[in-house]
Formats: C-alpha cells, structure tokens, sequence
C-alpha cells in the first residue's frame, strides 16, 4: 500500500475547476515532483493535501487514515510537514528558534504552560540538527527575518526537518533563488534526499532541479494529470512536451 | 537575575508607601495598582499574541459585579470572593473566545466589542443582579476567614492589591516564557505557519484570552470593594479604549510596561484634570506622540531594548495587526 494515496480528488472555485479528479500514489522513500505550468492546480493540491483548502469531491489518504475534512494542525501531526511556495517563517524569532518551536510542535508536553527546560532542550536539540543539515547553523543566532532569501528558502525546509517527518512537502523550494543560490541549494536537498528515509512529494517549476531529485514526476495541466511516470518516460511525453516543456513558453 | 532584582526593589519600595504616603495619594495608588493589573492583563493579548481587543472592560466588569453580588449577597469573606470573581470572568472568556476566535483581525476586534457592549447593555437592563443604572452600591470588605480584618484598612487593602499584582505578573512571566507562550509568540508572527507546524492555534487563543479575563476579572474583583461599588461604566468602551491606550503606551508585549502605562494614565489624568476639563484631548495628544514616536512605549523607552531596531519591530507590529 502506498504511503499517500490520492483519489479522485477535485476543487472547485465557483466555475472554476482547479484540481480535476486527480488520482496519484506516492510510495514510502519515494520523491515526487509535481510539475506543470502556472495555474495547473500544484498548489492547490497542496493545500487539499494539508486541509488548508477544502475537497469538493474525492478523497486523500495516508497511511491508511483519511486526510480529507480533517483540520490543517491534525493533518500536520500524522507526520506531514510542508514549506510554502511564499516563504513563512517567524522574521522576529531566531532561526535556531524557528527550528525549536517546528520541533516543539511534535513533542508531547508543546503546550506547557509553565517551565519548559525538558521541551526546550529536547526540540531545542532536533532544530539544531536540522540547521546544520541544512548548513545554516552559522546563521542559527540570527533573526530569521534578516537572513538571505535564499537561507529563509533552507530555513523553511530544516523547519519541516525538525519535525522529522514521514512525508515533506515541498513547495517550489528554489523559488526567487538565482543561479548559484539554486545550485547550492540543489546539492544540499539532493544530500538530504539521497538515504531515502523520507517520502518526498515536491511542486517544482525549475526542471534541471525536478530531474536531479525526482525518482517520479506527475504532471498536471489544468487542473488533471496528463502523465505520470520515472522522469525518462516523462521527459519523452509528447503530451508533455507540447503543454509544458515547449508549448506554453 | 535582573527582573527579580527589580522586581524585590520595586516591591520594597511600594510595601513602604503606606507609611510615607498621605491617604489621597494611597488611595489612588492602589488604583493604580488595580489598573496596572488590568492592563497586565489585555497585554497577554495584545503584546503577546497580537490579539487586539477593544472589549477588555468585558473582563474588569464581570469581575466587578461578580464579586460586588458574592460580598454583598453571601457574606462571603473577601479573601474568597475575590479569586472566585476572577475564575468566574476566566471561565465567561472561554465562551466569548469561542465565538470571537471564529474571526481574526479586526473582525475579532469588532466582536469583542461587540460582546463587551453586549454585557454593558445586559448589566443596564438586569437590575436584580446588577442594580441597572444605579450600580451595585456598599460593597464591603467582608471580613474572613478566621476573622482576618486586616485587609478591610486602607493600607491592608492595598498590601491585597500589591500582592495580586506581583502573584500576576510572576504567572504571567512564567506563562509567557514556557512552551506555551513561545507558540503565543508564533500566533503573533504567523499564525498561519503555527498552524501548519501542528499546533491547534484556536484552542491556544482561546486560553489566553480566558487566562486573560481571568486577571483582568482580578483586577475587576478587587476594584468593586476598593470603591465599594461597581457600576455599567465599567463594562462602557470607553474603559476598553483606555486600557488598551494603558498598554501601548507603557509598552507592549513586556508585561511590567502596561502596568507602568495605568500608573502613567492615572497620575497624568489626575495632574491635567485640575488643569482644565478637556483633560481627554490632551491625553489623546500623548498617545498619538507615543504610537508615532516611541511605539516601544515607557517600559521600552526606559529599558531601552535595541532602540532603532525595536522600534521598528514594534510599530511593524501595531500595523500589520491593524491590517
């Protein structure tokens, strides 16, 4: 049984039909990349992933629970962290206290009214872990607000790493980065990706990027999925070429 | 540590005024005091999880009828009455937050309003429980347990009141500091993102609006034998309006800024009210020098945290909130 399975699953905005009946499997340790042109429904099906925005039709499953009417803080403690596609972080905390307080929200005692040596220290210790997987751990003293973008782009991903969770997603991580910014940042998720402990699924639209990390790629165009496959079989698409490779540019 | 250096300097210094101070200026410095913890109390809101609310007299009032009718109606001794008043106010909140946690932004703001002005216009019409527009009147200082009298006094009312306040900001030090007020804090950055991450932002809200009204039904409590009446002045916007100019212009988000924000606001209101009527205005001028110019408030000003920086912090702050 696949760790997310994706049935049928639709969002309608008045006439509109953003996600159309989108069925999709992502298998434990696998990355996904989900691509497609602009207004093709990535993030939409994000946000019906994460309860952010609410199905009209069809249905979301992980693990065997069902996802789909559940509230976004429930999805997030079945062990599903996301980063946005616009950066969210906490600008006035410290990066080390944005990891701390991502970390703080998977222990047991996170609402401890009083104290908080124990919570602190034991999320305290995970955040900084993942700050230096992500190599900010020379930052971790700043306030996140006045890093770079590009260490706010890494910093949202060592917040969902701090969770530790069974599935990332990840939404357009190298977006507004340049040239060597996205580079960098490509060899750091590709490392943090290679041991294949997490399930991965990605909305992407730098395709250097998607062929690096991807082992599988779905493709949506407006609103459906129009292939789906290892990344050759859907780099060879036709359909693909002509809606999002060459057509649309 | 520096705080509670400060803090046992502070409380040495006002566990001295009885002796020092002539009786007009205690009793309006156990006003102060009273006033002090109210708006310690709208700053847990405010300042810590950018909850603005204009119906923080709600919290003040309840408290105030609800132990002016214990004092007057069971005997009840003072030492009971009051505490039982608060948790009365902490458990109403609940109910109010409820419904105004449905809405952010200025729509919660709008409907706290609302609820504030709800509980005034209850309190005008239901003259059995809270003696319409006469008030409650003869409020007394029951004594009690063990026929403990000493807080019926002038002085050991107010020694009552400061031991309130200091218990208060201690809790309140310690709540905003553990693991719950450091996802307060997210609320207040990005409440979306706190979401996400898993937290259940709207039951935290909840409870900090009810741990909220509970200290200000506190401070309502202690008011109503304090004056020995409560009336619907109490609950009018009015008062919501200056608590919450108590809070910005001592400091937001810092706990001992608001209370030094209602000592200001009294001894100020006091000094320009023998001036001249329109005392309002004048202080109206103050707090729009304050929210343009020092929008870290007193307590910022004073202890100076990272003077250009926080400022902009601060004001950044106050805007987004309003957006």
């Amino acid at each position: 049984m696949a760790l997310l399975e994706i049935d049928e699953l639709t969002r309608r905005f008045g006439g509109i039909i953003a996600v159309d009946r989108v069925s999709m499997r992502v298998e434990a340790g696998e990355v996904r990349a989900v691509i497609g042109p602009n207004g093709a429904g990535k993030s939409t099906l994000f946000n019906l992933i994460t309860g952010v925005v609410k199905a009209s039709d069809g249905r979301v499953r992980f693990d065997g629970t069902t996802l789909t009417g559940q509230t976004p803080y429930s999805i997030s403690q079945h062990g599903i962290s996301r980063t946005f596609q616009i950066t969210a972080l906490f600008p006035e905390m410290t990066a080390r206290e944005n990891a701390r307080l991502a970390a703080q929200a998977r222990h047991a005692r996170r609402w401890q009214p009083y104290g908080g040596s124990t919570v602190f220290g034991d999320a305290g210790r995970r955040g900084d872990v993942a700050l230096e997987r992500l190599g900010l751990t020379h930052v971790a003293h700043r306030p996140a607000g006045l890093l770079s973008h590009g260490d706010q782009r890494l910093l949202e991903v060592a917040m969902a790493l701090a969770q530790q969770p069974r599935l990332l997603l990840l939404d357009e991580p190298t977006q507004g980065l340049s040239v060597e910014e996205t580079a960098q940042a490509v060899d750091t998720l590709a490392a943090l990706l290679a041991d294949k402990a997490m399930t991965v699924l990605l909305v992407e639209h730098d395709m250097e990027v998607v062929f690096r990390l991807a082992h599988m790629i779905t493709v949506l165009h407006r609103g459906a999925v129009i292939a789906d496959g290892v990344p050759d079989a859907v780099r060879a698409d036709i359909e693909v070429q002509r809606a999002y490779l060459g057509g649309l540019a | 540590m520096n705080f509670s250096r400060g803090l046992a300097a502070a409380a040495c210094v006002l566990a001295l005024a009885p002796a020092a101070l002539p009786p007009y200026a205690m009793t309006l410095l156990t006003e102060a005091l009273i006033l002090g913890l109210f708006a310690m109390s709208l700053d847990l809101m405010v300042g810590y999880t950018r909850l603005l609310s204009f119906g923080h007299a709600a919290a003040y009032g309840l408290g105030a009828y609800a132990c002016g009718n214990l004092l007057l109606h069971t005997g009840m001794p003072l030492l009971f009455a009051v505490p039982l008043a608060a948790l009365f106010s902490g458990i109403v909140a609940i109910g109010v937050a409820w419904v105004c946690t449905l809405a952010s932004g200025v729509s919660f703001s709008m409907l706290t309003l609302a609820f504030a002005q709800l509980f005034y216009a209850v309190a005008f019409k239901w003259s059995a429980v809270t003696g319409a527009s006469d008030g409650l009147a003869g409020i007394p200082r029951s004594p009690g347990p063990f026929g403990i009298t000493v807080f019926a006094g002038k002085a050991g009312f107010y020694y009552l009141v400061l031991a309130c306040l200091i218990g208060s900001l201690l809790f309140c030090r310690v709540l905003v500091h553990s693991p719950f007020g450091e996802v307060l804090r997210g609320i207040r950055e990005n409440e979306a993102k706190t979401l996400s991450l898993g937290y259940n932002t709207r039951r935290y809200k909840i409870a900090v609006v009810a741990i909220a009204f509970a200290f200000g039904g506190l401070a309502g409590a202690l008011y109503a034998p304090f004056a020995g009446f409560a009336n619907t002045e109490l609950l009018f916007w009015l008062f919501s309006g200056q608590v919450l100019i108590m809070v910005i212009v001592g400091g937001a988000g810092t706990l001992i800024g608001p209370i030094i924000g209602a000592a200001f606001f009294m001894l100020v209101s006091n000094l320009l009210s023998s001036w001249t009527d329109s005392w309002a205005a004048f202080f109206g001028l103050i707090f729009i020098g304050f929210v343009l110019f020092a929008p870290q408030g007193i307590w910022g000003l004073l202890s100076g945290i990272g003077r250009a920086k926080g400022r902009e912090r601060v004001r950044w702050r106050f805007l987004k909130s309003m957006s």
